[in-house]
């Protein structure tokens, strides 16, 4: 315990200014969990969890598991989301958006 | 000399011939010249001019022999019982080896004469017409001859007293009685049983197994029986077998110096036999107190016994695994106190090492001692104290890991360490339920990382390609994006101070240092805030929260970030105290703090407000303060709305840096309920999965084969009980993604 007095000596250049404060707030350690900014968090196509990656992507990540996830979600102009692999897939079938028929564009990419 | 054909005169030059014959067969003095003419000899005869006369010379040596062989045959029966085998062996190794210089004489005959008469070997199989006739002779090489006429005379009529006299001399062998000279002979003898047919292709031994093998075949079992019945009298279990090993041995080299090398594991087998599997039961009686006392000894001796026998050591094995699981579950029956995991785990592995070193010196590291150790210790392992409760084992081993992966006072060292958590995965082989060791797993490991309590990073990610490789890629996928989020944090965190220098110069700090984890939702076994509601942030961390996310959607998009704040801590330095404290508290508990900046007195319903707490949450932290002495409250007992609370200004705390425990970070005994809980919440959506799986493969399944494809397909994670698996199986029906078929109850198909 004896490293505080240096550690004073240190930040003692900051406080002057909060010198009359009752408490100094030294150092946060933050905590916080990132999710796609969606509506339903199932992939309709897939019916996986769009957090997850999509199926044929869990299948094949067997052999590259130490590379980050990038299989991203996709938001239509319809504000409808989908794991982007599904729906590249399901485009080239239909070009509507499963859930409610539009036309499909892509409004943006998660990234 | 001339090799042209001539006439020649038979009885002349086969008189000549003759003398010379006999000198060759009794091994007497022959000149080379001498030799040299015969052999001419034999070839004039052969190719004479005008008949040859290769098949007169044929019969004349057959005769000669014949009387040769009955002659040496009066001789040996000269010598009486006594002399016989000796006489025997004389003439035979006289005999055998003048018949081969014989053979080497006739040469000629032999190659030219006799050989193109043979039959080949598609003749003998198919058949000739000339072969064909019974009465037909064929003509025999001469020293296939000689020894032809050697077992039709001389054997044939000498073969019941030889033997006779062969298993005496093998008897007093066994004695020890035997002397020098007498071993020699009976080998000889013996040999010329299996020499004198030498020359057939096939069945070369048949003379020597009717004659000897047989009847020294049953005369040992008879020796051995009686042997065994003495010992049994006489002597304890110890004693027997090692008489018998010594027996055992003995043989194998008596019949290596004796026997016919095929006769060896004969003899072998039938002492078997008669010592020990004619006891087998008795032997089956002393393995128990044998195992129950693990008295060594007794086990390496009766292991080589029982092996030969067909199932011979099914006993010893079920003994062993019956003993072993006993042992086991006395090691870890009666453990207690604040360390249960590290004792549980070291007393396994204790059992398993004491076990497999056992089994590798006294058993030769049998496999099926080995596979009786594996199922004893995963019935130990697996062993629930009330059928009801699951086994301990998953949660007390993960316990073990992350008491060795964290940082602690104890410093083992790094090896010592990686040595004592690769021993944990024989453990974690034995346990059935997987996916409970896992998730307990993910929580510990994700309160290290987030906590920085881990040790070294080297050694967890160690720790996870152990389990990987012992579980496959699924069963760590979750703890390898744990790991991900760490670096990628690190990296944004980097990023970020950098963008900060970049916009503000040196002078970017928000008076604190910030650093934010970024979770995965979905990877991380973390619950959400307790009450997920706009909790306030203190005023001096909103800059940070409001830069960081601003930063954070620049550089990701289509992503939302939620503050876990029951996860976050802050260090704080208490400036109104006689010497400066920096505590260590959850975020709840530092804004609960900075509250006092602006008032001297709150009562817990306006902090809970002001806050934007509820107000359970914020008794909770209040307490964990009011208990630590840094806030004062204004009545006794519990906190009620209207209690106020102060900052105690006579804190006093020998250390100048300390960590308050907020409640959450004790392990509450309803957290492992939960845990359990949430397992068995995944349990039937595995089964569920892979029941539909199966079904759309196979279309028509029987309800017993379906259930065990499923639990074929979850061993690797769990043990499923089978209630479980109708229950899934019901489910589904219900859902209809299967039915039962019309025709049967028990048959199912899948609904596509």
């Amino acid at each position: 315990m004896g490293d505080i007095e240096q550690d004073n000596s240190e930040r003692a250049d900051g406080e002057n200014n909060k010198a009359d404060k009752l408490f100094t707030l030294k150092k946060w350690n933050a905590v916080a969990m990132w999710s796609w900014d969606v509506e339903c968090d199932t992939c309709a196509i897939c019916r996986v969890q769009v957090m997850d990656a999509c199926l044929r992507c869990q299948a094949e990540s067997k052999k590259d598991f130490y590379e980050k996830q990038d299989c991203v979600v996709v938001w239509g102009e319809c504000n409808h989301s989908f794991h982007y692999c599904c729906m590249s897939l399901w485009v080239k079938q239909n070009n509507r958006c499963p859930l409610c028929q539009q036309e499909w564009s892509i409004q943006r990419m998660g990234k | 000399m001339s090799l042209k054909p001539k006439v020649v005169d038979f009885g002349q030059t086969w008189n000549i011939l003759q003398e010379t014959v006999k000198g060759v067969i009794t091994l007497a003095d022959v000149p080379r010249a001498t030799w040299n003419d015969r052999f001419s000899d034999v070839y004039s005869l052969c190719v004479a001019y005008p008949e040859p006369l290769a098949d007169r010379l044929y019969s004349e040596t057959e005769n000669f022999l014949d009387n040769h062989v009955t002659q040496l045959l009066d001789k040996v029966k000269l010598q009486g019982e006594n002399g016989l085998l000796q006489a025997y062996h004389r003439a035979w190794t006289e005999y055998s080896q003048g018949i081969n210089y014989l053979h080497q004489l006739y040469l000629y005959l032999n190659q030219q004469h006799i050989k193109k008469q043979k039959l080949t070997e598609a003749e003998i199989i198919y058949g000739t017409s000339s072969a064909a006739s019974p009465e037909y002779q064929e003509q025999k090489e001469i020293g296939e001859l000689g020894l032809y006429i050697w077992k039709n005379k001389m054997i044939e009529s000498l073969k019941n007293s030889l033997v006779s006299l062969l298993l005496e001399g093998i008897h007093a062998d066994r004695l020890g009685e035997a002397q020098r000279a007498t071993t020699d002979v009976i080998c000889g003898v013996i040999e010329s049983f299996v020499r004198v047919e030498e020359y057939k292709t096939k069945g070369q031994l048949h003379l020597y197994q009717e004659i000897f093998e047989s009847s020294f075949l049953k005369q040992s079992g008879e020796f051995y029986s009686r042997e065994a019945s003495e010992l049994l009298q006489q002597s304890d279990v110890t004693r027997y077998m090692e008489r018998v090993t010594w027996r055992l041995s003995q043989e194998e080299l008596r019949g290596h110096k004796f026997l016919h090398i095929t006769s060896v594991p004969k003899v072998r087998q039938c002492c078997e036999e008669k010592m020990v599997a004619a006891h087998v039961a008795w032997l089956h009686t002393e393995v128990d107190a044998m195992i129950e006392n693990e008295r060594r000894k007794d086990l390496s001796l009766i292991y080589p016994l029982l092996r030969p026998l067909p199932s011979g050591l099914v006993h010893l094995v079920q003994k062993f695994t019956q003993h072993i699981t006993n042992e086991g579950l006395q090691a870890i029956g009666s453990l207690q106190g604040e360390n249960v995991h590290t004792q549980f785990v070291e007393s396994m592995l204790a059992v398993h090492s004491k076990y497999s070193e056992l089994i590798k010196d006294l058993f030769k590291g049998d496999q099926a001692f080995i596979g009786a150790l594996d199922k004893a210790c995963s019935a130990v392992a697996n062993h629930k104290s009330t059928p009801r409760q699951s086994a301990r084992a998953p949660e007390l081993l993960a316990k073990y890991c992350d008491s060795l992966l964290k940082k602690s006072a104890k410093l083992a060292s790094e090896s010592e360490i990686e040595e004592k958590l690769t021993r944990s995965i024989t453990v974690f082989k034995y346990v059935d339920d997987k996916d409970i060791f896992q998730k307990f797993y993910a929580r510990m490991l994700a309160k290290r990382l987030i906590h920085q309590q881990s040790q070294s990073m080297d050694a967890e990610e160690a720790m996870i390609d152990r389990l990987k490789q012992a579980c496959g890629y699924e069963f760590t996928n979750k703890l390898h994006r744990m790991f991900t989020d760490m670096s990628v944090s690190s990296d944004l965190n980097t990023k970020f101070t950098a963008s900060l220098r970049e916009r503000e110069g040196e002078n970017h700090q928000f008076g604190i240092g910030f650093v934010v984890y970024v979770l995965q939702a979905g990877a991380w076994p973390l619950g959400l805030p307790p009450s997920p509601g706009p909790f306030h942030v203190p005023q001096q961390l909103e800059k940070s929260v409001q830069t960081f996310e601003s930063f954070y959607h620049a550089q990701f998009s289509g992503r939302k970030l939620t503050w876990l704040h029951h996860l976050c801590q802050g260090e704080l330095k208490l400036n109104y105290l006689k010497k400066p404290y920096l505590v260590t508290v959850q975020t709840y508990q530092m804004a609960l703090l900075l509250l006092f900046e602006h008032c001297d007195s709150i009562s817990c319903k306006e902090a809970a407000a002001s806050l934007r707490l509820s107000y359970d949450q914020l008794v909770k932290h209040a307490i964990s303060l009011v208990d630590c002495k840094i806030l004062k409250k204004s009545s006794k007992g519990n906190l009620e709305e209207d209690s106020i609370l102060t900052l105690n200004f006579d804190y006093y705390n020998k250390r100048t840096k300390f960590r308050i425990t907020g409640a959450l970070h004790r392990d509450a005994p309803h957290d492992t309920e939960a845990t359990h809980r949430s397992v068995d919440d995944d349990r039937k959506l595995y089964l569920q999965a892979a029941i539909v799986r199966i079904m759309k493969s196979r279309k028509i399944l029987r309800h017993n084969q379906l259930v065990q494809e499923v639990l074929g397909q979850s061993k690797v994670t769990f043990a499923p009980s089978i209630g479980m698996i109708k229950k899934c199986i019901e489910n589904l029906i219900d859902k209809q993604y299967i039915e039962r078929t019309s025709n049967s109850a028990d048959e199912y198909s899948y609904v596509a």
